[in-house]
């Protein structure tokens, strides 16, 4: 069976921006993995093919072996065609059986079995007429499948992904280095530390309250507390850091000062001391010296969160911090109010205030108000920069999907931009 | 209306806090603009002209006079009216 992640709804990723601006849904992550290697990993297929946004076709090519956006991919195989934001604990769909559409509520396609009989028999130049005729002509049933919503779902679930994930990863133990002297708290069965990794003296690994994953190569430096459920990934350093609960960090990362149930993407730094909780960060973001997010309102109501710039979504959840896009870099002393949003390839200078809630991408928030700044071009150059330091290479494609992502989100930026020309001749 | 000239001298003057200003001056060197400034001042030429700078172009003038140059061209091209 072939497993066909899909990811066309513009209606859909605008509930993940700014995560979902450089990366397919699948990409995101919960626990120690993303969520298609979870759905993978939950539904077992032969093999995968994807269909994602037209304008990151070219640029997701260069990031996966398998096919994107090739309809070919889909004769001759039986096929589940599933939507990626589809909770993979306790799915049960498999290749085998009638073929059939599944919609929620709303008759939104959450999967469609499709022998490969049928498959020759249904009509679409692209994905998306391809479902419409599956929806058309096969049976249709109503299904509640659970599915992520916004991006914050995942922040606020990834403690107990974690601890699933130990679970099922089976590893416990030492393969790697761990130096005296060094403090375990709670059970030695839910830490592991990979083969390679290196854990410096005067660590605290506190697995009480959860298992500690420290991935290959990761390196934690002394003073360092790390509390489960926790996954450090490959190559990420921690650099005294307070490492609270339900962080998903990694690979590659550079972490300090105190992080509490987030997940970041590889390569991002957040070097330096401040505080981090409840967000989600992208990857080939800096965050300055004390960049700090409040993750809890004063009055410990619930958090709204901009997503568009214009009408603010309630969360439901007393605990949301900050969603910081791709590329998007802080100054020293930035401070991020409750429900944040940095979009991506954003570059922040602080003001000594807290920012406003939402940035758009490629804004340069200088002054206190968003600009053009030096415009794209710098935003490129930095972004080179900071990838040649990992052995890293921007890429023509990445940068076509870039331009094509400063078009769509043109109209939120040129409204913050006239916003902030209007405080600029006050 | 005034002349471009004397605008470009006006935004710059209430921006960078200097009171005379020439055109052979350096907004950097000899007015103390800092990066962040020159990004301000290009919003405030927009702004004030009514027209639309490409960045890296905007951004590479040094001088007032390069400035008033430039800008004055750029009107031209947009179809803004000033007055020489």
């Amino acid at each position: 069976m072939r497993l066909i992640l899909t990811d066309r709804s513009h209606e859909i990723r605008g509930k993940f921006s700014p995560l979902s601006l450089g990366r397919p849904l699948w990409d995101l992550r919960c626990g120690m993995s993303s969520l298609r290697e979870r759905l993978v990993g939950r539904i077992r297929p032969g093999d995968v093919a994807y269909f994602v946004p037209d304008y990151m076709e070219e640029y997701y090519r260069t990031q996966v072996a398998e096919p994107v956006n090739d309809m070919t991919a889909l004769a001759g195989h039986d096929l589940v065609i599933l939507d990626p934001l589809v909770k993979a604990d306790g799915l049960e769909i498999s290749g085998k059986g009638k073929s059939e559409v599944g919609l929620d509520e709303q008759g939104r396609v959450l999967y469609a079995r499709i022998g490969r009989g049928e498959v020759e028999r249904l009509r679409g130049g692209n994905m998306d007429e391809f479902l419409a005729s599956a929806k058309a002509s096969l049976p249709n049933v109503a299904c509640n499948l659970p599915v992520w919503q916004y991006t914050w779902d995942l922040v606020l679930a990834n403690g107990e992904q974690l601890k699933a994930d130990f679970e099922i990863s089976g590893r416990s133990g030492i393969d790697g280095e761990v130096e005296e002297p060094a403090a375990i708290r709670g059970s030695r069965k839910d830490v592991y530390v990979a083969q390679g990794a290196r854990i410096h003296p005067m660590v605290t690994l506190d697995a009480e309250h959860g298992p500690v994953y420290i991935d290959e190569g990761a390196e934690i430096h002394p003073f360092s507390r790390i509390e489960g459920p926790c996954y450090i990934g490959k190559k990420s350093i921690l650099l005294g850091a307070k490492c609270r609960e339900g962080n998903s960090i990694g690979p590659w990362c550079r972490i300090g000062g105190e992080v509490e149930e987030s997940i970041i993407h590889g390569y991002s730094n957040k070097y330096h001391d401040g505080f981090l909780g409840h967000s989600y960060v992208g990857e080939w973001v800096n965050l300055g010296a004390l960049t700090t997010n409040s993750d809890l309102k004063n009055d410990y109501s619930s958090v709204s969160v901009m997503l568009d710039g214009r009408r603010p979504i309630d969360t439901g959840s007393t605990k949301v911090g900050s969603l910081i896009g791709d590329h998007t870099k802080t100054s020293i002393g930035t401070l991020l109010n409750t429900g944040s949003y940095l979009g991506a390839m954003t570059l922040i200078m602080a003001t000594g205030k807290p920012l406003p809630k939402y940035i758009p991408s490629f804004a340069w928030f200088i002054e206190g108000i968003a600009t053009k700044g030096f415009g794209k071009g710098r935003l490129y150059e930095t972004a080179k920069t900071a990838m040649s330091r990992r052995g890293c290479k921007w890429s023509a494609e990445a940068e076509a999907m870039w331009d094509a992502v400063f078009e769509m989100t043109a109209p939120e930026r040129n409204a913050a931009i006239k916003k902030g020309r209007k405080m600029l001749f006050k | 209306m005034a002349t471009v000239e004397e605008r470009v001298k006006a935004i710059t003057a209430r921006k960078l806090g200097v009171d005379e200003i020439k055109m052979e001056d350096s907004f950097t060197a000899d007015l103390g603009a800092e990066s962040v400034d020159s990004i301000e001042l290009v919003a405030m030429f927009e702004e004030e002209f009514g027209i639309e700078m490409d960045e890296d172009a905007a951004l590479a003038v040094q001088t007032v006079g390069d400035a008033v140059k430039f800008i004055a061209e750029v009107c031209r091209q947009q179809g803004v009216e000033i007055e020489s």
